[in-house]
Order: C-alpha cells, then structure tokens, then sequence
C-alpha cells in the first residue's frame, strides 16, 4: 500500500472517531449547527480523496452521507433517532470499507460488500418525511443485532496502531537534547577520565539523559481520553439492547498514560463500562420503584495517584447484592455454606473475581458469558496493575483499575540462581522468607514430592527457581539455608526459592524476540547496573508451569481465617522496639514492607520528616526519637541505617506511612486485651505473653498508639 | 526468488561477503545485510530456550536473540568468548545475532562464481546454506540471513532436540 493510502486511511479514521463523537452529542443537543459541521466535514474529505485514489465504492457510500448530511445542515431534514442511527450505520459502513482497505488493499468485490441497502436507507432519510425514513429504518436493517456484529467485528485500525501523533514542541525540545547529547559526547571524546572538567561532564551527560528520558516519556503518553471516546457509541447501543437509559459523564480525559498501557487496559476497561450498563443500571421502570431518575448514570474518571493512573466507572445502579453472589458461589461451589454465612461484606465482595464466577441472572448477548471479572483483573495485574471494588445496595457499584504510568521502567528485585541473574517484579513480590538450615526440617512440610513452607499458618507452595529455569541440580545442592521470595499472580501464591537475593533495581525492560517469548518463562531481558543482562521472571507463567493452581479454595480460607481471627482478638503482630525499652506493635497485615534505609535519604519539609519511595513521599512517624540518636552516634561516617516499617493505613490502604523502629523483634500471635485497657487510640495486648502496646485503626486512618 | 534467479540476475555482479569460519568451514554473509560486527564478546543464555539460541546481547539499546552457529551445524560447543554478527533480516525488520568462531574479511565475488548446494549436502546445509562460492582457496558458503531467522529455525523444527527438559 503506497503512503498517500495509508495516510488517507490513518486521516479518515480519525474523522471517523470525530464523527462519532459528535454523532452522540448531536443526539443531546440536536439543534448544534457546529457538530453537523463537523460530521459533514469528517465525511466530505474522505469523499474528496476517494475520488482521486480510485476508491469507487467509498465514494459511492461517503456521496450518499454526504447529501443526507447536507439536508441535515441546510434545515430540510431534522434529527431524530432514525437519522442518528442512520448515520451510526453510514459510519460503520465507511469503516468497514477502511478496514478492508487497509488488510486488503482493495474495496472488496463479494456480493456481501454491497452497499446499495445502506445506500437506499440514507437515500429514503433524505428524501422521504420522517414517518417513512422510520419505515426504511426498520424494514431495512435487521436493527440492533446488526450494530453489535460491527461492533465486534470492525477491528481497530492497524494504522492508529502503529502512528502516533506526536507535539511537535515536544519533538523540537528531543531535538535539542539530542544536539546537547552529540556535544557533550565530542567533549568527553576529546578529554580523558582524569581531566579536570569530567566529574562536571558526566554531571551533564546524566542531566541530558535524564531530560531525555522524560521528554520521551512524555511523548508517549497519551491522554486517556482516546480510549474513553469509543464508549458513548458503545453505550447508547447498548443501552438500546438492554432497554436502559443510560447518561455517561466523563472527567479528567486529560490524564496521560502510555501508549502501550492505554492499549493493555483498553478490553478490561470496556467489560467493565458493558457491566455498568448491562448488569449495573437497572431498568427504567425498577429505577423509579426505587425513588431513582429514569436515567442511570454512569460515570468514568481518570486521575494520577500517587505514581499510577487510576480509572474509575462508577454506576448509580442497584449495586452488588451480596446475598446474591453469596448464594452463586455456594451454587458454583467456590465456598461452603459456612463459610459463606461467616462473610462480611467486603470479604464477599471478592469473589466476583474468582474465575467462573457470574451473578447476571439471565446470560444476555451482551455480558453474562462465563468472562468475567477475573479476566478483566488479570489483564490489569499483567501490566502490573490492580482493580478494586465498591459498592452499595441501591447506591451503586465503583469499580477502580489502577495501572502504573509506564511499562517500561519497573522497580524489580534481582536474584541470582545457577550462575544466572533473574529479575523479580516487585509488585509480585509479598515478601522474602530467609529459611536458616536449622529450621528447615520444621519449616519445610513434604507431601510427595512436592514441598510447602509454613509461613504463618497457611502452607506456601515452594518453587525452585533452579529446576524451573532446567538448571542441572547439583549446582545448588549445599548451602546454608534457603532464601525464599513470596511471589503472587493472578491469585497463585508461592515461594520461589532462590539462591542468592541481589539488590533491588529500577530496571528497564526490554521485549525478547518471538522464539524466546514461546519459552513463556520470561516476560522480558533488562540490563543491570554491572551490564550484564538479566531475563525478567513471568511470575504468573512461572507458577503455572510449577503446577501451582490459582486456588479459589485458598483465597476464600485466607479470607475466612482473617475473619475468625478478627473474632477471637487473635492476631499476628509485629514485636518492635521504638521507644528505649518498650515493646510495641503492630498488626501484621498492616505491614506492607520493612527497609533499611540511609539517613541521609530521609529528607525534611517544613518540619516534617519524609522518605521518598516508590515514587511516594512517605511521612515519618518517629515516636522514639530514633533518628535523632542515630545521627548523634553517626557523626563520622554518615553511613547510618534506620529500619523503617511501611505501613498501609487507612481503610482503603491507600495511604502509606513510614515508622522508624530501634529494632524488630519477632513476628507472634497475640490477643487484644479488653478495650477497658485502651487510652487514647492505642490497646494493649497480650503477644507472646508479654504485654505489648498495640496501634491500630480508628475509622480509616490510623490512630497512632500513645504512651499507655 | 529463487536460486536460479539470484544466480542469473547477478551473473556478472559483483557482490561483496563479509567471511567467517565456523568449524573447519568459511562462510559468507552479503555485507549489506550485516549492520555490525562485534568483537569477542560474553554472550547470556536463556535457560530453556531451544539449541540453536547462543543467548541474548545487548545492542543499541535492544536486546538481541543470537544464534549459536556451532550448534546449527551440529558441532560441540566451545567454551569461552565469541564474536558476534548482527543481521538484519529486511522483510521482518528483525535484528539478531550470529555467534561464530571466527571472523574473516571482506571478499568479493561474481554471481557467476555461485554454485547451487550440492545434491548430496545433509538436510541440515540445504536448510541453511545458500550456495557455495569456488574461491581460488577453498570455498565459500553462502548464507543468506533470512534463513536464519530464529524464528524460522524454530518453525521448520530444526535442531529441536534442545536442554529443554525438567
């Protein structure tokens, strides 16, 4: 295909999702003259080019468009649904055409690519009154059954793909990073590393560099409005079918996102916008049984937090009925009755994402289909993201997919085994297990051949990543203990056994090439700091090939076992030390990591203690004045350490504090004791027989314990 | 194309082949298809990954699948350092590495100086070799980089024997 078609394609397209964009709004706002001005014009240049690049057909079908959209602009014909539909259709039609084009390089000649059907409902629209175009409509077009097959069946354009639409002020500043990057290179070549003036000449080369990074970044990005302009189309059809009245409101379309994620989110994000309509909203008449507006809203909303995008489609619809997905995965046989009976809310609320798990009553064509939310979580968690839920009964239903802002750079934990180095996703990475010889007659449960580690009362499937990678066994025969990092993926759970942790790193992933993709294994090659190269695990592939199942059982007991815990006062604690002396804790799942930090890291703002991690500025919590004595003892060296325990807190876990401890004891159950005990938000409890002051949560912030 | 076409249209062309040695053997690759040749170099391997794969490279900013050519003739591995070509196989716009033993120099043939392979070369020479070039000091394989494509190795199931195993 020559460029002038290809590029005629790629302009069409994108006056294409113009049009459709304008075609929604027309419907709101029918008298707007603009949006006929912009649907006429998306239209007439693609008849315009058709005609010199021998596009008959094309010219045929955007002609009659055209003269209807004429009419329509001239006041002879008015907008009505029969119009817009016929519209959507003569959209759909020059789509069609487009694609066939673009993988065919031709119009097509099948008697199925005939478009005088379409061709004569544009045609009776125009010329006929309205009673009569209606009559065409529904005479000519099997109707809605119609619209959803092209839905399905006119794939994205491959051009839209490939291209990008870049500022060009953006190119322009690449440009003169590049043109600093050619001249610091010609000084360094000119100078050796003992000069003077290299220290500053690497300075600017790292400075270079960095800009560059982030200019390149920034280009990719792309505001995640593209992906949302697909929906109102997809949501009026929809809404047809399902016999809904649907409102859809959109905010912060501005929001950039890679490229290559907004592509990654863009399947779960439409299931997810297709449940709100068809499963969410409920039918006009139950909406105003309920004391509800006719119209049910859905609402999308995308914003930045905290290093990642979040993506919100909220509905005001009837909400998850928990009694009703309780009763479904006892029916499906996920959880027992008992254990279900024992659930709270948003114990319950989890299982929808257990595989197999559907609560429409009725399978439609539109949702239902066995494909359910944990398809839609696993494609977010494979780009490293997560999806949480909310909902109310007769409130409505907020489903969030937060995916990271870029793909290419990820935090990871390097590990090495059979002389080879692996890097681990940190987002898959729970936790790191050192197993010393001692305890690993004890630690370590056999069953056949396969072998589980006891962490904390559920048994840990255990990996070994030398066997997995097919490493001759002998190599890592003898050692001194076992180091053993906690991996999860798309619900499976297991410890991998390396041989050697390295240290963590911001890596940046590169793709392999197909033969090496087929392996499965590995998701990626990066390059480590020392140069050498290492292949980056696919943790979820990796505990398929092991044999470890996604366990729904598994997930439920975890479930379940906090639950018990949470009614007996028995919990897991961490024992630590802040103040001199004085034994503290905290709830072991409120626990997310524990860091060696360098003092000087930790950094200060108007008074207030901050660590920067993972991209988040962590306050500090202090209590026992650790620092302070830290930097006293530390005059010297400034090579200082401080142990910090990062907290989730909150009742959605989403806002994370830092806890700077003397030193960690020991992990133990304990028991609250009675709230008799309690002063001012902090408990006392008894762990490991010892009493030991607990901080807990009050009303989803964390309440900090205080002297007791 | 075919042999025969390659053989006549450039009857009385004059190519240029960059040599190298694998084995006992030398072997050309048309220097326009080679975008790089680098030095001896430490190549990763990719645990389970078929035979035929050396193991990846980094290269301008890439990371590299190569070609063990050794176990592609079916010799023994060498230990050790090795040289690395970079094609470019144009079609897929896909760049990967060669390991070999040796590299040679630049050489210049006519077409007409081209014989098809032998009829009685094993399976494994007709799948990879191009033909062969009767130099005044021995001859001259010619390879053709869009043969090698690792992923067309992969397809004709050549070499699938590999350290696949549990």
């Amino acid at each position: 295909m020559d460029e002038l078609t290809k590029e005629f394609i790629a302009e069409s397209q994108e006056g294409l999702d113009r049009m459709e964009r304008c075609l929604t709004d027309l419907e709101q706002r029918p008298g707007d003259g603009e949006l006929v001005g912009e649907i006429f014009r998306a239209v007439h240049t693609i008849k315009g080019a058709t005609g010199f690049l021998g596009f008959n057909r094309l010219e045929k079908l955007a002609h009659a468009g055209e003269n209807l959209l004429g009419a329509l602009r001239d006041g002879r014909v008015m907008v009505t649904e029969s119009l817009i539909n016929g519209l959507l259709e003569l959209m759909d039609g020059l789509r069609r055409i487009l694609t066939l084009i673009e993988s065919t390089g031709g119009e097509g000649t099948r008697a199925s690519d005939d478009d005088s059907r379409l061709i004569g409902l544009l045609v009776a629209l125009n010329e006929a009154g309205v009673s009569e175009a209606l009559q065409a409509a529904a005479s000519a077009s099997p109707g809605v059954e119609h619209v959803a097959a092209a839905m399905s069946s006119v794939p994205e354009s491959g051009a839209n793909d490939k291209t990008l639409r870049i500022d060009v002020e953006v190119l322009n500043r690449m440009m003169n990073l590049v043109g600093d990057l050619v001249l610091t290179r010609n000084q360094i070549l000119r100078t050796d590393t003992v000069a003077s003036n290299f220290p500053e000449l690497a300075r600017r080369l790292d400075g270079i560099t960095a800009d560059l990074r982030e200019t390149v970044m920034q280009a990719r990005m792309q505001p995640v409005g593209h992906l949302f302009k697909k929906f109102p189309r997809m949501v009026r059809d929809l809404a047809k079918t399902c016999g809904r009245e649907v409102r859809l409101e959109f905010t912060g379309q501005n929001t950039g996102l890679d490229k290559s994620l907004l592509e990654a989110i863009k399947d779960p994000l439409t299931h997810a916008v297709r449940n709100a309509v068809d499963h969410g909203i409920e039918a006009p008449v139950d909406r105003v049984l309920a004391g509800k507006a006719t119209e049910g809203c859905v609402r999308l909303k995308a914003f930045h937090q905290s290093g990642s995008v979040v993506i919100e489609i909220a509905d005001d619809g009837a909400g998850i009925a928990m009694e009703r997905v309780k009763a479904k995965a006892v029916e499906r046989q996920l959880v027992t009755v008992e254990q279900a009976a024992t659930m709270t809310e948003r114990e319950a609320l989890q299982l929808i994402f257990l595989p197999g798990f559907s609560t429409a009553a009725a399978v439609t064509h539109v949702s239902g289909r066995g494909v359910g939310m944990d398809v839609v979580r696993a494609n977010v968690e494979k780009v490293g993201g997560s999806v949480e839920i909310e909902s109310r009964v007769g409130c409505g239903t907020t489903l969030r997919l937060r995916v990271p802002l870029t793909l290419a750079i990820v935090p990871a934990l390097v590990v090495r085994s059979g002389g080879q180095s692996f890097a681990l996703p940190q987002n898959a990475l729970m936790e790191l297990v050192y197993i010393p010889a001692r305890e690993m007659g004890t630690a370590v449960e056999r069953i056949g051949s396969a072998q589980f580690y006891r962490l904390r009362e559920s048994l840990l499937p255990m990996v070994w990543l030398d066997k997995l990678m097919g490493f001759a066994p002998g190599v890592t025969a003898e050692r001194e203990g076992l180091y053993v990092a906690v991996l999860e993926a798309e619900g499976r759970r297991y410890g991998l056994v390396v041989e050697e942790l390295l240290a963590p790193e911001e890596i940046v992933v590169k793709p392999l090439s197909a033969t090496l993709r087929e392996i499965g294994l590995f998701s990626g090659a990066t390059v480590l700091g020392n140069g050498t190269l290492a292949m980056i695990l696919d943790v979820a592939v990796a505990a398929e090939r092991a044999g470890v199942k996604a366990s729904e059982i598994a997930v439920v007991d975890a479930v379940v076992e906090r639950h018990e815990a949470g009614v007996m006062g028995e919990a897991s604690f961490l024992i630590f030390e802040d103040r001199l002396g004085e034994r503290s804790a905290l709830p072991l799942n409120a626990v997310v990591r524990i860091e060696s930090v360098p003092l000087a890291q930790i950094e200060y703002a108007s008074g207030r203690r901050l660590l920067q991690y993972r991209g988040e500025t962590l306050p500090l919590r202090d209590e026992g004045g650790v620092i302070e004595e830290l930097r006293a003892a530390d005059e010297v060296g400034g090579a200082a350490v401080a142990t910090i325990l990062i907290c989730a807190g909150g009742a959605d876990g989403m806002h994370t504090t830092g806890r700077v401890v003397r030193r960690v004891l020991d992990v133990s159950a304990g028991r609250l004791l009675d709230d008799t005990m309690a002063s001012e938000g902090a408990r006392l409890a008894l762990v490991g027989e010892r009493l030991t002051t607990v901080s807990y949560e009050v009303d989803g912030g964390v309440v900090w314990g205080e002297v007791a | 194309m075919s042999l025969a076409g390659i053989a006549q249209e450039s009857a009385d062309e004059m190519d240029s082949l960059c040599s190298f040695q694998t084995g006992d053997e030398w072997f050309g690759i048309d220097t326009r298809k080679i975008r790089e040749v680098l030095g001896e170099l430490e190549v990763q391997r990719v645990p389970m990954a078929p035979a035929f794969i050396a193991g990846v490279i980094p290269n301008r900013g890439d990371v590299l699948t190569t070609l063990n050519f050794r176990a592609l003739l079916g010799l023994p591995e060498r230990e050790g350092q090795h040289p690395v070509l970079v094609l470019e196989d144009e079609e897929q716009g896909e760049r990967f590495g060669l390991m070999v033993d040796a590299v040679g120099g630049v050489v210049t043939v006519r077409g007409r100086m081209l014989e098809q392979n032998p009829s009685t070369l094993a399976y494994r020479g007709k799948a990879l070799f191009d033909g062969v070039y009767k130099m005044p000091m021995g001859l001259l394989i010619r390879i053709e980089p869009s043969k090698l494509r690792p992923m067309r190795l992969a397809e004709i199931g050549l070499l699938r024997s590999s350290s696949r195993g549990e």
